[in-house]
């Protein structure tokens, strides 16, 4: 139940510091994407019904400022959200590798879904967005997401 | 964590399937929204959940301004002062010529200036906000320029906080003209191959109109929106002509979007709002 609560406490800093950073320091695109980190930690922790809820609130959260393709955010972290917590029953693994591929995979996946969703006149260059922009930001996001979680220690009793 | 069970086993497995297509669902519902009600569900949440972060940055951004803009300010003003003194004699000039001709004294629009907040949260790539909003006169499509030229148009206005797009938005259009008022067009952005490389087009310029490299674009004034004479950016090359019809010319922009720290917001005529008369 500790843990639990670790868990949650981490996930629920992690969203209020991801919109610190983007929203009120506008850090520009150095601000890792923390939001999808608390995101893909908080959905192992649940069933997917409340997981694609909890990704649908963060994207509608992350939508509010897009003009362009409002919704598109709601869309990829609710399917990431029921992904992510399908994940428990394939991958048992906590180990710190698995940690980072599945940061890294969750955020690229997000990044493509968000591509996907966005209309056909605002969605910005294939190469561009997933392969130049989008596997640096997963790996980025897959170090940051394990540095917090080693410090907050939310997921400290299950690695190995 | 929880126990690992199969769903099999999980006399809630199908709900759990049905909770999560539910979720899903919504968020498509959310993104076939009319804008109206896409508006709606944005504003609420700015004004409420996301609101401490907007002040947060409202506030970091006036202290830095404070710090860093004091010495730039004191030669813009020397510099201002200067072309004023040369402007106020054009102005009386004007003034007795125009009472000769028996013209009508002209409305000069007034601006406001504001704070440019810009979040970075993925779509919010052509939008920022200003620290203006109906309780200093801001009406929705409002135009917002720097001493650059145009940078954009105000699309929803809250009480203190108004969101503006920038020329980078597919939505921006502005009625152009060259600054000898020969050539007419409409200007309209295309995307680059990166976004870096954005820039304008000039569509709509009559056939035998050639605008040479480096010709200036301002705004013609025409659709109400924007004042006429604000500068939109120069000629770079021709970008397409359709033979004894028209041409169109791709333009180097004025103002660069990601630049932007302080604007000036159009205020319009106090009755009708609109900027030119």
């Amino acid at each position: 139940m500790t843990l639990r609560v670790g868990v949650w406490v981490t996930v629920s800093i992690l969203a209020v510091l991801h919109f610190l950073l983007h929203i009120g320091i506008g850090a520009g695109r150095w601000a890792p994407d923390l939001l999808t980190v608390a995101l893909l930690l908080g959905v192992r922790e649940v069933r997917m019904g409340p997981a694609a809820t909890l990704g649908l609130a963060f994207g509608l959260l992350e939508d509010v400022f897009s003009l362009l393709s409002f919704g598109a955010n709601a869309v990829a972290m609710a399917v990431v959200g029921a992904v992510g917590s399908r994940t428990r029953d394939f991958f048992v693994g906590d180990s710190l590798l698995f940690l980072l591929c599945y940061l890294g995979m969750g955020k690229w996946f997000r990044d493509t879904l968000h591509w996907l969703a966005e209309g056909e006149g605002v969605r910005g260059n294939a190469f561009q967005i997933l392969v130049l922009d989008g596997v640096p930001q997963a790996g980025y996001v897959a170090v940051i997401g394990v540095a917090a979680f080693l410090v907050s220690g939310a997921w400290r009793e299950t690695i190995r | 964590m929880p126990p690992y069970t199969t769903e099999a086993g999980d006399t809630g497995g199908r709900k759990q399937w049905g909770l999560a297509f539910l979720a899903i669902g919504m968020a498509f519902v959310l993104l076939y929204l009319p804008p109206g009600a896409q508006q709606s569900i944005a504003t609420g949440l700015r004004g409420s959940i996301l609101y401490p972060f907007i002040l947060t940055q409202e506030a970091l951004a006036r202290g830095s301004t404070a710090r860093a803009t004091v010495l730039g300010m004191q030669e813009e003003v020397e510099a201002l002062a200067t072309r004023l003194t040369t402007l106020s004699t054009l102005e009386e000039e004007n003034r007795r010529l125009r009472g000769l001709l028996g013209l009508q004294e002209r409305e000069v629009p007034a601006f406001l200036g504001a704070q440019v907040l810009r979040p970075s949260t993925r779509g919010s790539e052509s939008l920022f906000l200003v620290d203006v909003g109906t309780l200093n006169g801001i009406r929705p499509h409002a135009p917002v320029i720097t001493p650059e030229g145009l940078a954009g148009v105000v699309r929803e206005v809250g009480p203190r906080i108004s969101v503006a797009m920038d020329w980078t938005h597919p939505d921006f259009r502005a009625s152009a003209m060259t600054e000898d008022g020969e050539a007419y067009g409409m200007v309209e952005p295309r995307r680059g191959e990166f976004r870096e490389v954005d820039r304008l087009l000039l569509n709509g310029i009559a056939y035998h109109e050639v605008l040479a490299p480096g010709t200036l674009i301002l705004t013609s004034g025409r659709g109400g929106v924007y004042p006429r004479g604000i500068v939109l950016g120069t000629v770079d090359e021709q970008a397409e002509e359709e033979a004894g019809w028209r041409r169109s010319y791709w333009l180097r922009p004025a103002v660069s979007p990601g630049a932007i720290t302080h604007v000036l917001v159009g205020l319009g005529d106090r009755a009708t709002g609109e900027m030119e008369p």
